[in-house]
Order: C-alpha cells, then sequence, then structure tokens
C-alpha cells in the first residue's frame, strides 16, 4: 500500500465545514442542506443567516473560524471595567477590543453590523490594521461580560492583555501622530522656503521684494528648526548629559549654525541665507524617522509572564466559585483549575490528579504526574480533570517569576548598553573631524584673509551635514524590516535589525523552537482497526527504544497495555524497529524504509514524524506525530555552522535529545537540563568573552536568555498566541531561512557603510567650495538635496532588490 | 511689481490654509487608519439577502 492510496482513503471521509472549513473529525451535523463541524459552527451559522448577516460567506472566501465557548462574565468585574471602557455618557459607553481572529472583509462585514445581532449594541467600528474592535453600547442592555462572549462566540475572541503594555502602545501612538505633524510643517516649511529663494536662485535683483522673501524664510525656518527638528535639541542634549556623542549632533550643529547664518545676513542685507537648504534638510531628516517607525500593531515585543497567565482565576469561597482578576491571590486560597488551564503561582494539589506539562515554562518536554499533596509550580498547563488547589506563595514570589526580578529585566536600557550602532562610532570620528577641519580652515582664513574666515566656517558646517547616515540609515533599516515582515519574520526596531547584522554567536533552544509544540495532537490514518492484541504487541515493541518517535508512540497508545515477549527483536538505526511476537511480525517502520513516496508538508519533514505499521508483511497505516524537527532545520544548522558559532540549549534530559545530537559533533556546543536561569547565564558567559548572541528560543523558558542577548528572536507558530518578551518574532514555518535572514541584515548594513562613502563625495565636492569661503546659498541648495535623495534612492532599491531575492 | 505682495500673501494663505487641514486631520484621526475604510466602501452598500 502506498503514502497516496492512504491520503486517498483519507480524503474520502473528510467534509469539510461550511462555518469554518475545517475538517469535520467525529460526527457531521447536517443543517440546511450544509455540513457543520460542531454545534458552535452550526449556530453561528444559524445566528447570521436569521439576521439576514449571511453575506459573511459571500465577501471573501474561508471567512468562517471555529467559535469559542470561553465565557467572559469575569469582565464585569470592576477592576476590568475601569480598564477597558475608555468613554461613558448618558448610559453609552465605549470599549475597545483586541480581535487578534480578524482577517479577512468577512470579519468586517459581520463585526461592523453587531448591531444587528443585539440591539444593546449601538454602532462598531472596526480598525483592521490593529485588529481592534470599537464597540458603543448600552450599559442598561448589555454589559462588557455579554459583549465578550458574544464576540468569542462568533469566533472572534477577545484578547483582553495586561494594562502596562496597553499603556506603552497608547504612547507610542501618541508619538507617532506627533512625529507626522511635524514632518508635514516641515514639508509645508522647506516647500515654501525654497519658493521665496527663487530670485535668489535666478538673480533677481529687486531689493524690497528680497527683503520681505527673507524674513518670510526666517519665518518658516524658526519654524522648520524649532517645532520641527526640536526632538534634535532633546537627544542631542541628553546625550550630552551623558557625556555621549551621537550622529545627531554634527547634525544639528550644521542646522543651528545654517540657521543663525541666514538669521544674520537676512537682518544685516548682506545675503538670502540658506534657509531653503535647512528646512529642506529636516524634512529629509524626519521622513527618515517616520520610515523607521513600522510598528506591528498586531504584535507584541514586550509581553512578560502575566500576559501568559490566565486573566482570572476561580477562588472557592464557602463551597462556591467565584472569579477574581489574577492579581488578587493570596497564599492559601483555594482555587479550581480546569483541563488546559494554567497554575497561576506556585501552588500544592489538594485534590484530584494532574498531568502538568511545563514544556513552556521549563523546557522539559516530558508531562509530570502530580498527585494529591504534591506542589505544583507556577506555569505549568493541567491536563485532566478539574482539580483543587491551595496557594503557597504569592504570584511575585513564584519559583517562575524570579527570573522576572532579573538585571536584565529591570534595566530598559541594557541592550543597548555595551553597543554603539554603526552611525554613533562614525558620528564621533564625523564630529570631531568637521570641528578640527572647521577651525584649521578659520584660523587659515583670519591671518590671510579676515573676511572670509566666516564665511568658510559657517559653510563648512553647513555642507558637511552627515545626513547619508542620517538619511540612508533609517530607510535601509526600515526597508530591512518590511520585507523580513513580508516573509513573517517581524523585527521590533531598525535597532534590533542593525544588532542582527553584527551577531557571530547563534544559541538555540530545543524544545518548541527546533522541535514542534507539544501542543498538536498525533494524527492517525489507519485503514483498519486495530485488534486490543494488537496495541499491546505493537506497544511492547516500541518500548524496547528510547527513539523519540518510539516514546511517542508508547505515550499515543490508547490504555494501559499488557507487556508481551519479543522474539527477534531487531532495531535498525533510523529505520525502525521489528520483531516477532505471537509468530507474527510487526513493525515499526520509518516511512523512508518503507519506500514510501512521502508528501512534504510546509511545517516539518513527513518523513521524520510519520510512524509506519506493518503487520504481518501488510502495511495498516501510519500515525503522524508532530513533536519532531521542522522542516530543514538540519540544513539550517550546517548553514549557520559554517559561518557562527552555534549553540544548542535544553531544559529536556540529554536522553530526549534523539537525532538532533548528530548535528552538533562537539560537545561544548550543547548543554542540557538548563533551567531558565542557566540559559540567561550562558549568554552572559559568552557575551563577557566578547561574542554578539543571537538567542531563538519560544517558551517562557527562554524568556531570560531572550532578554539578554544581543538579539532575542521568539520562535512562535501562531502569532496569536503567547511569545515571551523578544526583538524579533519569527514565524515556526520560517525557521529554516533563518541564515538567508542574517545574511539579508547584513547586506542593509553593508549597503548603509557604502551610501555613507558615496555621502562622503558629495561632501568633498561641497568642502571644496566651503573652505575657498565660497559656497554660495544655490550650491548648497542643489548639493543638499542631491545628497540626501541619492542616499534614500540606494537605500530603497538596494534593499528591494535584495528583499526580492529573499522571497523568490 | 505691487501686485507680488497680493500674491505672495494669497499664496502664503493658501499653504496655510492647507497645512492646518493636515494638522487637523492628523489631529482628528482620520490618517490612523488607512486600510478599513477602503474595505468598507466594498461591503456596506450591499444589500444583506440571506443564502
Amino acid at each position: 500500500m502506498h503514502a497516496s492510496e492512504v491520503e486517498e482513503i483519507a480524503t474520502l471521509t473528510e467534509t469539510t465545514c461550511f462555518h469554518c472549513h475545517e475538517i469535520c473529525q467525529d460526527d457531521t451535523i447536517e443543517y440546511d442542506e450544509k455540513a457543520f463541524c460542531c454545534h458552535g459552527c452550526k449556530q453561528v451559522y444559524q445566528l447570521l443567516n436569521d439576521n439576514s448577516l449571511a453575506e459573511f460567506y459571500v465577501c471573501d472566501v474561508n471567512p468562517g473560524k471555529a467559535p469559542s465557548a470561553q465565557n467572559f462574565e469575569f469582565l464585569n468585574n470592576p477592576h476590568f471595567q475601569d480598564k477597558l471602557i475608555s468613554f461613558s455618557s448618558q448610559g453609552v459607553s465605549k470599549v475597545n477590543f483586541h480581535l487578534p481572529a480578524i482577517h479577512c472583509r468577512s470579519c468586517l462585514c459581520l463585526l461592523e453590523n453587531l448591531q444587528k445581532l443585539n440591539s444593546g449594541i449601538v454602532k462598531t467600528t472596526l480598525n483592521f490594521g490593529k485588529k481592534d474592535l470599537t464597540v458603543w453600547f448600552q450599559e442598561d442592555q448589555i454589559n462588557l461580560g455579554q459583549i465578550a462572549t458574544l464576540l468569542a462566540s462568533l469566533g472572534y475572541e477577545p484578547l483582553i492583555s495586561s494594562d502596562e503594555v496597553s499603556k506603552e502602545k497608547r504612547k507610542q501612538v501618541n508619538h507617532q501622530t506627533q512625529l507626522f505633524i511635524k514632518l508635514g510643517i516641515a514639508g509645508f516649511c522647506a516647500g515654501n522656503a525654497m519658493l521665496f529663494s527663487f530670485p535668489e536662485y535666478l538673480g533677481i535683483e529687486d531689493g524690497s521684494l528680497k527683503q520681505l522673501f527673507g524674513y518670510l524664510n526666517i519665518a518658516l525656518g524658526s519654524l522648520a528648526v524649532f517645532y520641527s527638528g526640536s526632538d534634535y535639541f532633546k537627544n542631542v542634549w541628553a546625550h550630552l548629559k551623558l557625556g555621549k556623542m551621537t550622529i545627531e549632533l554634527p547634525i544639528l550643529i550644521g542646522i543651528l549654525v545654517g540657521y543663525g547664518r541666514s538669521v544674520y545676513e537676512v537682518f544685516s542685507h548682506t545675503g538670502a541665507g540658506y534657509i531653503d537648504s535647512v528646512s529642506g534638510l529636516i524634512f529629509f531628516l524626519l521622513i527618515g524617522k517616520w520610515f523607521q517607525q513600522k510598528s506591528f500593531d498586531f504584535l507584541s515585543f514586550e509581553r512578560n509572564y502575566k500576559s501568559y497567565f490566565p486573566l482570572v482565576i476561580s477562588k472557592l469561597e464557602g463551597g462556591k466559585e467565584v472569579n477574581y482578576p489574577l492579581n488578587e491571590i493570596k497564599i492559601g486560597d483555594r482555587l479550581i483549575i480546569r483541563n488546559q488551564e494554567i497554575i497561576p503561582a506556585d501552588a500544592v494539589l489538594i485534590s484530584g490528579s494532574s498531568q502538568l506539562d511545563y514544556s513552556f515554562v521549563t523546557g522539559e518536554s516530558e508531562m509530570v504526574r502530580i498527585n494529591a499533596g504534591n506542589s505544583m509550580y507556577a506555569g505549568g498547563r493541567h491536563t485532566g480533570e478539574r482539580i483543587e488547589i491551595e496557594i503557597k506563595k504569592e504570584l511575585k514570589q513564584s519559583h517562575l517569576t524570579q527570573l522576572w526580578e532579573q538585571q536584565a529585566f529591570k534595566d530598559p536600557l541594557h541592550k543597548t548598553e555595551n553597543w554603539e550602532n554603526f552611525a554613533n562610532q562614525v558620528g564621533v570620528y564625523f564630529t570631531v573631524g568637521l570641528l578640527s577641519l572647521a577651525i584649521i580652515v578659520g584660523s587659515y582664513w583670519l591671518y590671510t584673509d579676515p573676511s572670509r574666515w566666516s564665511n568658510a566656517v559657517v559653510s563648512i558646517l553647513v555642507i558637511a551635514c552627515p545626513c547619508a547616515l542620517a538619511i540612508s540609515y533609517p530607510f535601509a533599516l526600515g526597508q530591512g524590516i518590511r520585507w523580513l515582515a513580508k516573509s513573517n519574520f517581524f523585527i521590533k526596531d531598525i535597532q534590533a535589525f542593525e544588532r542582527m547584522a553584527q551577531v557571530d554567536t547563534i544559541v538555540l533552544d530545543k524544545t518548541g523552537t527546533l522541535t514542534l509544540p507539544s501542543t498538536l495532537e498525533p494524527i492517525a490514518k489507519l485503514t483498519r482497526e486495530l485488534s486490543s492484541s494488537e496495541w499491546s504487541a505493537l506497544y511492547s515493541l516500541a518500548l524496547q527504544s528510547t527513539h523519540p518517535m518510539s516514546r511517542q508512540f508508547v505515550r499515543y497508545v490508547p490504555e494501559k497495555q499488557l507487556i508481551v515477549p519479543l522474539e527477534k527483536f531487531t532495531e535498525k538505526t533510523g529505520k525502525g524497529l521489528e520483531a516477532i511476537i505471537e509468530g507474527v511480525e510487526y513493525r515499526l517502520l520509518n516511512a523512508k524504509y518503507t519506500g514510501h513516496r512521502v508528501p512534504k508538508d510546509n511545517n516539518y519533514i513527513r518523513s521524520e514524524s510519520q510512524l509506519y505499521i506493518q503487520i504481518g508483511g501488510i502495511s495498516v497505516g501510519f500515525i503522524e506525530f508532530p513533536w519532531v524537527y521542522r522542516a530543514g532545520i538540519e540544513v539550517m544548522i550546517h548553514q549557520l555552522q559554517a559561518k557562527y558559532r552555534v549553540y544548542l540549549l535544553s531544559g529536556d534530559k540529554q536522553a530526549h535529545a534523539g537525532s538532533i545530537l548528530d548535528w552538533f559533533p562537539d560537545p561544548s556546543t550543547y548543554q542540557f537540563e538548563c533551567s531558565p536561569m542557566d540559559k540567561m547565564r550562558f549568554i552572559q558567559s559568552l557575551q563577557e568573552q566578547g561574542h554578539r548572541v543571537a538567542m531563538i528560543g519560544d517558551g517562557l523558558n527562554d524568556a531570560g536568555a531572550l532578554r539578554q542577548a544581543h538579539v532575542g528572536i521568539a520562535i512562535s507558530d501562531d502569532h496569536l498566541h503567547f511569545t515571551p518578551a523578544s526583538d524579533a518574532i519569527l514565524k515556526g514555518e520560517q525557521l529554516a531561512q533563518l541564515p538567508k535572514y542574517l545574511v539579508f541584515s547584513e547586506f542593509g548594513l553593508k549597503l548603509i557603510k557604502l551610501s555613507f562613502l558615496l555621502s562622503l563625495v558629495y561632501n568633498a565636492i561641497g568642502l571644496s567650495y566651503a573652505v575657498q569661503g565660497n559656497l554660495s546659498p544655490l550650491i548648497a541648495a542643489v548639493l543638499m538635496p542631491i545628497n540626501s535623495i541619492s542616499m534614500l534612492l540606494i537605500a530603497n532599491l538596494g534593499m528591494s532588490w535584495k528583499g526580492h531575492a529573499l522571497k523568490s | 511689481m505691487e501686485i507680488m505682495y497680493v500674491m505672495i500673501a494669497l499664496s502664503l494663505l493658501m499653504a496655510v490654509g492647507f497645512l492646518l487641514a493636515f494638522v487637523w486631520s492628523v489631529k482628528n484621526g482620520q490618517q490612523d487608519d488607512l486600510i478599513t475604510p477602503a474595505m468598507r466602501i466594498l461591503t456596506e452598500e450591499k444589500t444583506n439577502k440571506p443564502l
């Protein structure tokens, strides 16, 4: 039997749900001549159809999302009411929900017509880019909890974020608006100043008109310099106070000298000044600043452990369950934890039993069995029946949260502390060089021809402004961020992009990063039902092996099985197991060994994840386990090893490592059984040896290392899910492309250096006039914009050229 | 050449008018969301008929 036939059998029985388009697993529900995978989906369809909202299904392809039964009644707690309701007047309130599930035009059709579903809702407005929904509702008819529950039941479960993050976002938005206005005003000033400089360009001699234009230019220039350029004053001053020189210092000197000279010339009736060049420069600089502020509103790079925890807990009070916000946990509280919920603080299990999954918190992939009386640590995900726990430690003192008390988390600037970006490094030399040149030339003229010294010094300072770096920098790196985002690699800011280009050491986490997350269920595609004696035989066979697949299989086998004796057991490394049990030959085989043509999937190599079963020489199908390495990981590791020092860290035991160790021949390059703290210290010690480290991890257990590293890249399979605080978020399936992305970031930095050289050529031309004291405003007005625009073009074209190559 | 003074005054007045309109539109949040309105226009006017 061939794999293609197996596939065929599978497709014959598959029906897709009319609403969510997922494969209907168990029993299909028929309604209105359409198939639905669950009652939830059917109800959504019914609701939409009854309220004449069925347009939802025609607006876009596959719009539906499986609904969630999550109850949001807890939002009616005053704690959340205050946080969420942004405005309230005359019984009508306004609330903002973040709905990560928004994905297509149909979502818009539905969400902006919510008032048809509930008359308490007055109006809704959707912001598609941010995936935010603003709802105006009547307080006496519907409450927050009901709205959120309604949204969840339609498949749009709101994500209620912790307050710190949302505050940070608001500040950012405010800053963006400010910058936008400054940019507009700078553009206005630059354009009009150029217009008023026209008589000067053309050599028109009309005294009174020239005078008027001069004054108008001064007015425009003052607005551009002191309002639009105000950030330069603030930043330069802040850095000078710390004793630091940045690239902004020579820029500000150039701007101020040019402006001051212009004011002098206009008021003393000696010339027209450089206002057009100065305001044009500010305009270009601000475009650069605006361009680099690409923010991914739907992502969060700043999450801490609190956003991983549940928002509410159900406390047991006098035999009744009461919901409280998370931060009201006290020692001694009795809590109820249900299947798949997370333990919020260190506790002791009172009743029931639990399988705890700590993989996200510690990196240990094995489940831990907990019985009544045993302690459980915060962050573990509970699987099993409803349990009752008693809190032993407060939230902040928990085992897990200790990590956030480390220095790296308290100091927001620690990443930039020991790291200078290229622009600022050059900025120091540039400033010193420029000032010395001005002094030398100035003193030369003072001796030979005193009438020319001030002219020469002013021209040098104006024309040599390092706008190349200030403009090509944000454009090249901003473009870089945009191109990488198209490949689902989201970088927080251009500084992180630059740090990535300078990395020489890469540290990889194993569980969840190189392997796929444990949350996926194995899929069995068997051609027939297996009898219990057959299961027992296979179970006994698999028990003999320590291969990760066999361990997976052991865990997968339905119930506790009898162990039966084996004859002629053989294990062929990388191929499979075989043995004769009660006269029948049983085999568990890797797909390669069966000779099947293996269909490749985007997410992982199937041949690594499928376990074929043969009984008596006949194939009975296969079981696909998700807990294997991602596609192309082996190639990726080899590529990285050729260029970087590559380390592997894992919270797991070495015995679970499997074939991954074949890729790390040097035992000093891997470390097992690392606690989250160990990982962080490992990175720290590498940094102390002078290495620039990129950490690639996924779970909370990597949070410290991600924070400590020069660049922390969080791997996420679904960006709606929690990712620890990081500098970049990379979609899991793209991980194998990482070497390409690193090369791309290096290219970005090379491009900047190249444009810097080119701008030095422009500067040399300008300076050759300037040192003679002959720089006319016209030459300045031509050279400076040409310089800026060519920087802009090089940055954009260069990055787009490489970016296209990145995609193909 | 006296006409120039009037024209300059007029041109500045117009430019300032546009600038103020721009500042107002930014502050008013019109530049905040440039995606959704483009999508909204395609959906709003349709009559909702059941399937």
